[in-house]
This record gives structure tokens, C-alpha cells and sequence, in this order.
């Protein structure tokens, strides 16, 4: 049965010979390196949890190629029911992780190819969705990760790819040969990339004829000869480094960002799913951007952490009672269920390809997401206000521990008796990590731009809302005569 | 009371429970430890299926048990009230007419 647990992934990972650097120095070994390693369970998890019976129902799925039981994160939608199970899944990981999760990513991008080769291949006669369909089997019998790698470093905004003075600024094809593309180029803010086996390159914006060389999607593994993985900074993330683990805040889970260069990459052809069909680039980042922007029902469930961790701090503080802290609690909940609900959404209004797959309601995937480019800011500024400003001026744990100055911050942090100091500071300590340290990178500015930054919802909620119908009965029922 | 039914346990995904539903299983597993041998719903030889969900949606498919008998359970009332199901059930002697 293709389904890993979380040691066969961790050691499938250890097999990868990947080139990663952070704070200038290489990472010898990724897989226990303690900024990382947060990271690194949190996929695990999505293996962990897709064995427990009361997780299994949204984390497996039934392979629509091999009829076999897999990871939901390698499935392609087979109806609304599933779209609907992937946007539950998203809020379970994330209630279960408090964090970015980092899988959603290479799902999306494998359902949007599964779409736009078929289509690429109706028009051209090429066969992309059958090299596509091999390789997705093979992430599916082995139950692998997939980075799904779309934003290029872009350069000067105001050209396109092919103006750009520096031609790498978006992956581009540089050679081909008989048997394959090499490709330059570099993805930045790559989700769970270090923690991947695959990498699927898409490209990042619609283009034109002239950009051709840049309309180029492929998969290639991970530890690919010529791909350097440079991590991104997290705030607060050297103290993963320090002796104790409280102020972590999140003692198990975390995410992370790289910039991914691609200097000079080999692809095989049968790894080649777009070759310079410019007029397919459009299609694959929307499809791809849709989905995504369906996925962040993780937000969801992330904000149910913060939630449950935001009402502990209440009792603890012994606040529980005041009817503003109730009332803000209740408003926390409205907004978190508020985004799931456009999520749901979104699946539940999706409808059928030509390819087969299932494709969520555009309009409404972008509507949610531009609920999660502002709700959970909010929903975070409550979670501030009710644990109140210790969250920012707690000592640390070594302080906490010192046998010199320990017991006074022992005793001068006790609130509710029945409460210890520490179990205070420690729910302190997770809202910090969710509203200002590493998890608010997924929480909140990951919110804010991922699957694309707030303008591109609005360009798309613009573009698919009908003006004239609703101008047309406004004008009906105010007595207004169409010409 | 001669032998143990022999139920298999089939979970909703839990995307956002409103109860605990292994704890609602487990105090099933209490109360009907006499009576009831809860396993997988996968395992052979089941003579039905308790479908657990965590709120009245129940996204479960419930079609690969179209052929044996059903309880949904939704919520920690409706798991005490498996409970009584299953003494009256045992009264009549068998699961069949259950469904």
C-alpha cells in the first residue's frame, strides 16, 4: 500500500543529497538540524496522521489511476466530495500542526497540471498528460512530497520576462537536446522545499509569444545536480537554537521558505509538462492560484489553535469571565469560521473538466482568500489583546530556570493560583509564536501573499463578477426603462 | 449473554469536531465491553458499522456498508443512546431488523 508513515518519510528524506545553505554556511544535515527540523515534522505528520483512524477518512484518498489507497495530498479531485475533503484536511492539519504544513503546495500544482496538459494536448496533439499521469503515478506508489514552485524572482515589475536585463530573472529554457531542456532560473519563497522530493516548476504569470522560452513546466527530484536551496529567515527562529525549548512557543511543529536556484538544470523530456505554449502559461498559474487559494482553510485550523490557546490565557490570567474577553473570543471564532466557510465553499460549488478533474469555483476560491489576507490579522490582534502585553516582555526561560533570579519571575508572573507560572508562560509563548514569530510567517504574512497578494483576488472577483446583470436589475426595480 | 458483536468503528475525518469522538468510542468501549468487540471497519468478519462523526453533516460515505447494518453516531448523545440501542438489541437477540 502506498502509504508512508513518519519515520519512512523522515528516512526517505535522509537519501536526498540536496545543496542547502543557511547563515552562509551549508547544512551538512538537513533532516536534524533544529531550525529546520520543526519543518520537517510537520510534513511528517500529514504521513503520522493518514494512519490514524480518526484522521483517515480526509487524509486517504482512492487513486483514480491505480485504484488504490493514498495520501489525499498526492490525489486528483474526482468530485465535489473530494474538493470539499481537501478543504477539511487543510483545517485538520493545520488544528493538529499550528503551522504551515507545507503539502498543500505540490497538490495544487499537480491537480492544475493534471487540467492544463490535457488541454495543452487537445490543441497541439503533444502528450503531456501522459508523461504528467507517469509521474504522478510514481508520486502516488511512493507517496512523495511535491514542491510546487511558481514564483520567479520577477525583476524589474514593469517588463516582461523577455525584456528583463537580466534574462533569469524568470526560469527560462537555455538549451535543448535530444533528450531534454536545461533550464535557469530561481523560485523564490518556496514552501516545505527542503522537506520536498519533487519539485514541479510552473510558470508565473500569463504571457505572450515573445516570453515563450519562459512558458516551461517540469518536475525534477529535489537533489537534482545544479539546485541550491538558500533558507529564508524566520523572526525569532535562533531560538530553536537555545538550551531550553519553552520559548520556541510551538514545541513540535514549524514551516519554512527557501529561495530555490536552478543553475543550469537538466530535465529529462519525460519530465517536461509545458515547452514554450506561451498561450497555456495564463491557464496553469490561474488554475494553480485557484486551488491554492481554496487551500488556506489551513488558516482555519491554525486559527483554532490560537483560539484554544487565546481562551487558556484567559483562565489563566483568570479574565475568563469579563464579558469583553467572551465577546472577543466569539469574534475570533466568528472570523476563523467565517474563512472555512469560503473554502467550503468553493469545493462544494466546483465542477467538472474536460480532463476529468475536479476544479474548485474560482470566484469564490478568490473570495476566500481574500477573507484570509485580513481575517487572521485580526483574529491574532484579538488573541494580543486578551493574553495582554506580557506576551512581549516575558523573561526568558533561562531566566525563568536561574536559581538567582528565577523565583522572582516565579512569583511575580502567577496569576490564577490554580495555574503554574510556567503553564502561563508557555500559552504566552504559543500566541507569540503564532502572532509575531515563526509560525507568523504562515499565519499572517503567508496569509497576505501567498497564493497570490491581495490585488491579484481583487483583479480576478473583478473579472468574474456579472456588473451588467446586477446593474440591469437594480435599474428594474428602481423603475429605470433600458434603452 | 453468549458472544461479543462484533462491530468495525468507521471515523469522519474530524475536520473540526464538535465532541471528542475517540473519547465518545472509547466510553462505548466501557459501557458495551461485554457485549461489544469494536475493531476496524476494514477487519473481517464485522457484523456491522458504527460511523462516528464529528457533527450532523456526517460527510462519511456511507455506500462500501450498504450491505450490513449502520448507526451513525453525531454526538455524545447520540453515542449514550448506541448504548441503548444496543441492550435492547441484545433483548431481541441480534443485530438483524436493526438497521
Amino acid at each position: 500500500m502506498p502509504l508512508m508513515n513518519a519515520k519512512e518519510y523522515e528516512a526517505s528524506l535522509r537519501e536526498l543529497k540536496l545543496n542547502v545553505w543557511m547563515f552562509g554556511k551549508k547544512v551538512e544535515n538537513v533532516v536534524d538540524n533544529p531550525i529546520i527540523r520543526p519543518s520537517m515534522n510537520a510534513v511528517a505528520a500529514t504521513y503520522e496522521f493518514a494512519h490514524y483512524p480518526e484522521y483517515e477518512d480526509l487524509l486517504t484518498a482512492t487513486s483514480h489511476i491505480t485504484g488504490k489507497k493514498i495520501n489525499r495530498f498526492t490525489h486528483i479531485h474526482q468530485s465535489t466530495e473530494d474538493l470539499v475533503k481537501k478543504t477539511k484536511m487543510g483545517r485538520l492539519m493545520g488544528s493538529l500542526t499550528g503551522c504551515c504544513f507545507q503539502r498543500c503546495v505540490g497538490m495544487d500544482a499537480m491537480n492544475a497540471l493534471s487540467m492544463t496538459t490535457y488541454d495543452i494536448d487537445r490543441k497541439y496533439g503533444t502528450e503531456y498528460n501522459k508523461r504528467f499521469l507517469k509521474f504522478l503515478e510514481y508520486v502516488q506508489e511512493k507517496d512523495l512530497v511535491c514542491d510546487g514552485a511558481m514564483t520567479d524572482p520577477k525583476g524589474d515589475r514593469s517588463k516582461a520576462p523577455h525584456q528583463q536585463d537580466d534574462p533569469d530573472m524568470f526560469m527560462h529554457v537555455v538549451e535543448e537536446r535530444k533528450d531534454g531542456i536545461v533550464v535557469r532560473g530561481a523560485k523564490c519563497h518556496q514552501t516545505g522545499a527542503v522537506n520536498s522530493h519533487e519539485i514541479i516548476v510552473m510558470p508565473t504569470i500569463s504571457m505572450r509569444e515573445e516570453d515563450k522560452d519562459y512558458a516551461v513546466s517540469f518536475a525534477v527530484p529535489s537533489d537534482t545536480e545544479g539546485i541550491t536551496y538558500i533558507l529564508g529567515r524566520q523572526s525569532c527562529d535562533t531560538r530553536k537554537l537555545e538550551s531550553g525549548t519553552m520559548d520556541r512557543g510551538n514545541q513540535i511543529y514549524g514551516g519554512h521558505e527557501a529561495l530555490v536556484v536552478f543553475d543550469n538544470v537538466f530535465v529529462p523530456w519525460e519530465r517536461v509538462f509545458m515547452y514554450k505554449e506561451w498561450d497555456f502559461a495564463g491557464q496553469l498559474v490561474e488554475q494553480f492560484a485557484s486551488y491554492h487559494r481554496q487551500s488556506y482553510a489551513c488558516k482555519a485550523g491554525v486559527g483554532d489553535v490560537l483560539i484554544g490557546a487565546t481562551q487558556c490565557i484567559a483562565e489563566y490570567n483568570g479574565a475568563q469571565k469579563a464579558s469583553h474577553v467572551k465577546d472577543k473570543i466569539i469574534e475570533m471564532n466568528h472570523l476563523n469560521e467565517t474563512l472555512f466557510c469560503g473554502s467550503v465553499a468553493c469545493a462544494a460549488e466546483g465542477h467538472r473538466e474536460p480532463s476529468g478533474t475536479y476544479y474548485v469555483n474560482t470566484l469564490l476560491a478568490n473570495v476566500c482568500k481574500q477573507n484570509v489576507t485580513r481575517f487572521p490579522y485580526e483574529i491574532a490582534r484579538l488573541a494580543q489583546d486578551i493574553a495582554g502585553g506580557l506576551m512581549v516582555t516575558l523573561p526568558s526561560e533561562e531566566d525563568f530556570r536561574s536559581p538567582d533570579v528565577g523565583k522572582w519571575v516565579e512569583k511575580y508572573y502567577r496569576a490564577n493560583t490554580a495555574v503554574s507560572t510556567e503553564d502561563r508562560m508557555r500559552m504566552l509563548r504559543l500566541i507569540e509564536n503564532i502572532t509575531l514569530g515563526t509560525a507568523a510567517v504562515g499565519y499572517l504574512t503567508e496569509s497576505m501573499h501567498g497564493a497570490g497578494s491581495p490585488q491579484a483576488q481583487r483583479i480576478m472577483i473583478s473579472r468574474q463578477t456579472n456588473m451588467e446583470e446586477k446593474k440591469k436589475v437594480a435599474k428594474k426595480l428602481s423603475g429605470i426603462k433600458e434603452e | 449473554m453468549s458472544r461479543r458483536y462484533r462491530i468495525g468503528v468507521k471515523y469522519c475525518g474530524g475536520c473540526s469536531p464538535r465532541y471528542g469522538r475517540v473519547q465518545a468510542v472509547a466510553y462505548l468501549r466501557e459501557e458495551l465491553r461485554d457485549s461489544v468487540e469494536f475493531v476496524s471497519y476494514e477487519a473481517s468478519d464485522i457484523e456491522g458499522v458504527l460511523v462516528v462523526t464529528g457533527c450532523p453533516t456526517a460527510c462519511v460515505d456511507l455506500t462500501p456498508f450498504k450491505d450490513r447494518p449502520v448507526w451513525v453516531v453525531t454526538s455524545r448523545k447520540d453515542a449514550e443512546g448506541f448504548v441503548e440501542t444496543i441492550n435492547i438489541m441484545e433483548k431481541r437477540n441480534g443485530l438483524e431488523g436493526n438497521i
